[in-house]
């Protein structure tokens, strides 16, 4: 393979940052979440670049749990977010702020 | 140019476009069916990395499962709910955007630095993958990593439990008495 | 061979103590048993007293000591203090005081207090004033006699206070105990002082004697210097000064009368504030170390014998008299004590007890007789209604006029006899000048009382008090009169047998012969007497005309001397305004300042700090970013 590594990390990297910027300007609870799963799934993608770095399975493994989770998470996740949209009529974020000093 | 570096310098720009027009789309469903797609080129470059069986899952789970629970729930609640693009927060979104670049210049110094833009993986990775990805994956998984992976199956049956109790429609006193109790927070 | 009644010594303070306890708790539906069960129980520490006077009369002079340990009370390291009682003949001749009269006047206040709602706990109070009077005078430590002491502080608070729905009562409780605690803090500072310099507070190693008395004082022991010595012995006397209502902390005793009068009586003339004078008896040997001490227990006593006698002259309460009488004549004792005759101010203790506690019951007794009057000016007139008491107060009256042979007569000449024998001729003169004063209120207090017409359509109709009441009475004019036997001169029986504790007296040879004084005191007396019959009894002279020509003379001892008002005016006012000074400008401003400055500042930075938590979760986020954008380029700039 003759892409160097660093590509993937670089990659990975902006993903993320895309996905940071996407949970903190969408209001939307759906689009927050999207969000996050791409920040997982960048998070991943720089897990298997190492995994291949290292030449290690490790790495891979550790993608593998972390995908394992991040299906538990969607799972709950969605179900709140359900029960939060019967509760107030909304799935924005902004709506949802009764917990303030 | 060599294959491999074909396909990553097509997949890459598709990857960080899909990912920049998810994050400013209007329509939910579109938003979705464009994480998709980055996820479809995520699972790509899994391939390059020579990670074949993570490929797949991310096809199935990832782009499969997960997003069809997702488009599922949008659906739930209602498709037109699109988000007003309107930013209430003062300085929230030029900040957002700002941190997220300092991030991303981070992340690129920091490989820069940790490894280096020459790098090349080293060669010899079919000895890791030996027999097969999937196969070599397993005796990872079931030798070293035994009990994590008989952990998350728990965490996968609360997890299931935990989403039907959370979206059960509940009975009508407790959620008139949640909607008095949000009420009062409201005012106070 | 002790006397196996020895060895019962700790069920005197005990017997009381039980009724006290039984009283507290039980008084209510005891009714009227409650009395007589206290009076009962103290009456059987009198037996046992008794009993054990009998006992220690059967030994030799040399033997009379016996300590009885308790428990042990404190254990710290080499600081050890008991729980020890000890008999000697002067905490016997104690014991007898305090249970005899005691009992009298326990008997005497059944009927006093017939109709008082808080009849029970009238005797609980009195049963544990008993308790702690008798653990004072047998403590064989410092500490055990200070644990008694403050408790007949505090009975005598509780009892001065007793009618405490008047105000005055409530006052005059307070100021006694405020006023006996500043004594009682000086007498803590001497204990501490005691501890510091002997290790110790038993009596058998800190009062040593250096040559002079023989007795049961070991003649080793500790070496202390004459300062330390001289600061503990003014140390105990500042609390014997308060607590004997000396100047200047006598204030307190003219007002403790607002109790009722068999605890004016009990505490205040017969038991508790002679305590005083027991102390300075007890710790004879730490004065006579000192030498300065004893002056100073001489000058005060003095003071206090002529001032508190003229102030007798102009009251019209016929309790204040007797107070201020009771204060004048603690102050004869403590003479007596400054002049190194402990047996002699023990003697006059004695004698005092009997005929003071007499002359109070019988004032309780023409009082309740004469339908709680006890303005002399009302009265009038009160021996036909009231013959018998009439008869004994008049006895006590005669008692403590000193008129020979009754028991005042030898008391008060003992103690002059002394003075001019040992050459102290200005202490000789005004103390007999303060025995015409004695005979001069006591003997206004009697014409005014008993003589004349009836003043007032109260002292019309006075009644003779109940037999419970006047049988007391009798019983202690009969130690009024024939207690003189106990003393007839310094060769008595009382200083023989105090002899072991307090040494020989050795009399000097100045001054005139004995018959000459012995004319002279009797002189005195009669002189006294006389006058008050030409002024008071005669119906010759118009005395409150007379008072008014003499007003501000009268006022002036009426007031006592305005030692009252300027303590009123010098220490409670501006006691009064730092107090205020610390209620509402210390503590409301500057402290509570504080206090809620902390909390108002705490409130204000939450004010504050609650913006931030604006309940919008992307705000939270981008904090989060923040810090993570942040940590990455700290470490990215550290490598």
């Amino acid at each position: 393979m003759r892409t160097p590594i660093a590509y993937f990390l670089v990659t990975s990297g902006l993903l993320f940052a895309i996905g940071t910027v996407g949970v903190l300007i969408r209001k939307n609870a759906l689009l927050i979440f999207m969000s996050i799963e791409l920040q997982l799934n960048a998070v991943n993608l720089s897990l298997i670049a190492f995994s291949r770095m290292h030449g290690s399975l490790n790495g891979q493994v550790l993608a593998f749990f972390s995908m394992v989770v991040a299906a538990a998470e969607v799972v709950v996740g969605l179900a709140i977010i359900v029960s939060v949209y019967r509760r107030t009529g909304s799935v924005s974020v902004d709506d949802v702020r009764e917990l303030r000093g | 140019m060599p294959l491999d570096n074909v396909v990553f310098w097509v997949f890459a720009p598709i990857a960080v476009a899909s990912a920049i027009a998810m994050l400013v789309q209007r329509n939910a469903v579109h938003a979705a069916l464009l994480l998709i797609v980055n996820f479809f080129c995520i699972a790509v470059f899994y391939l390059l990395l020579g990670a074949p069986f993570l490929f797949a899952v991310q096809v199935i789970v990832y782009a499969g499962a997960i997003m069809v629970l997702f488009l599922f729930v949008i659906m739930l609640l209602g498709v037109d709910r699109g988000d007003t693009l309107r930013e209430r927060l003062v300085g929230q979104r030029p900040a957002a955007i700002g941190l997220g670049l300092a991030l991303a210049l981070e992340v690129f110094f920091a490989v820069r630095a940790g490894v280096g833009f020459a790098a090349k993986a080293p060669v010899g990775f079919e000895k890791v993958n030996a027999g097969g990805n999937a196969q070599a994956l397993a005796r990872v998984l079931f030798r070293d990593y035994f009990f994590p992976f008989e952990a998350t199956s728990v965490l996968l049956i609360v997890a299931a439990i935990a989403a039907m109790v959370l979206a059960q429609r509940k009975a009508r006193a407790i959620t008139q008495a949640g909607a008095e109790a949000a009420g009062r927070g409201e005012v106070a | 061979m002790t006397p196996s009644a020895f060895h019962l010594v700790w069920l005197v303070p005990a017997l009381p103590l039980a009724g006290a306890a039984v009283n507290l708790f039980a008084g209510k539906k005891l009714g009227k048993l409650a009395g007589w069960l206290a009076s009962a129980l103290l009456a059987a520490a009198l037996a046992i007293s008794v009993a054990i006077l009998s006992g220690m009369l059967g030994l030799a002079a040399g033997d009379r000591l016996f300590v009885q340990h308790l428990f042990d009370w404190i254990s710290a390291g080499s600081f050890q203090v008991g729980a020890d009682l000890r008999i000697d003949p002067l905490s016997v001749t104690m014991i007898l005081v305090v249970t005899g009269v005691g009992t009298l006047i326990h008997v005497y206040a059944i009927g006093y207090m017939e109709h008082d709602p808080r009849f029970g706990r009238f005797f609980a109070y009195l049963n544990l004033f008993a308790f702690f009077m008798l653990m004072l005078v047998l403590a064989q430590n410092y500490l055990l006699l200070y644990l008694g002491w403050e408790g007949v502080g505090l009975c005598s608070y509780l009892l001065i206070g007793f009618w405490f729905e008047r105000k005055s009562a409530a006052d005059a409780a307070k100021k006694a105990f405020i006023t006996t605690r500043i004594g009682d803090t000086a007498m803590m500072v001497g204990l501490a002082l005691i501890v510091v310099k002997f290790g110790t507070l038993d009596f058998s190693r800190v009062l040593v004697s250096r040559g002079g008395s023989p007795g049961y004082y070991p003649q080793i022991g500790p070496v202390v210097s004459h300062g330390a010595v001289t600061a503990i012995a003014l140390l105990l006397f500042a609390g014997a000064v308060g607590k004997s209502a000396q100047v200047p902390l006598h204030v307190w005793l003219p007002d403790a009368m607002e109790g009722p009068t068999p605890v004016s009586a009990l505490i205040h003339a017969a038991t508790m504030v002679t305590a005083g004078v027991y102390l300075v008896v007890r710790s004879h040997v730490l004065f006579e170390a000192s030498g300065t001490a004893l002056t100073v227990v001489l000058v005060i006593g003095l003071i206090t014998a002529i001032y508190a006698a003229t102030a007798a002259l102009a009251q019209d309460d016929i309790k204040r008299v007797l107070a201020y009488s009771t204060t004048s004549q603690l102050g004869y004792m403590f003479v007596a004590a400054g002049m190194r005759a402990y047996a002699a101010a023990m003697f006059m203790l004695v004698a005092h007890a009997f005929y003071k506690a007499l002359l109070f019951l019988s004032a309780g007794s023409v009082i309740h007789g004469a339908h709680e009057e006890q303005d002399m000016k009302q009265m009038g007139g009160l021996r036909s209604p009231m013959p018998l008491t009439a008869t004994v107060m008049t006895i006590g009256a005669v008692s403590l006029a000193g008129i020979f042979p009754l028991a005042g007569f030898f008391a008060k000449d003992t103690i002059l006899e002394i003075a001019s024998t040992s050459g102290r001729t200005s202490v000789y003169l005004l103390g007999t000048f303060g025995a015409l004063l004695s005979a001069v209120y006591i003997g206004r207090l009697v014409f005014l009382t008993f003589f004349g017409e009836a003043r007032s359509e109260k002292a019309e109709r006075a009644n003779e008090s109940p037999a419970v009441m006047t049988a007391p009475l009798v019983v202690l004019a009969i130690g009024a009169v024939a207690g003189g036997v106990l003393a007839t001169g310094i060769e008595g029986r009382l200083p023989g047998f105090l002899e072991p504790v307090v040494g020989v007296f050795r009399e000097g040879g100045a001054g005139l012969a004995k018959g000459a004084l012995i004319a002279i005191a009797l002189g005195v007396s009669v002189l006294g007497l006389a006058v008050t019959w030409f002024l008071y009894g005669s119906g010759k002279v118009d005395w409150l005309a007379l008072r008014v020509r003499l007003s501000p003379l009268h006022r002036f001892l009426e007031r006592a001397w305005y030692v009252d008002d300027a303590y009123g005016a010098w220490l409670g006012t501006p006691g009064k305004a730092a107090a205020a000074f610390a209620a509402y400008v210390l503590d409301a401003r500057v402290i509570d300042g504080f206090v809620n400055g902390v909390g108002i500042a705490t409130n204000a930075l939450a004010a504050a700090g609650r913006r931030i938590q604006t309940g919008f979760v992307r705000n939270y986020a981008l904090a989060f970013l923040v810090g993570a954008v942040g940590i990455l380029l700290y470490v990215g700039l550290k490598i």
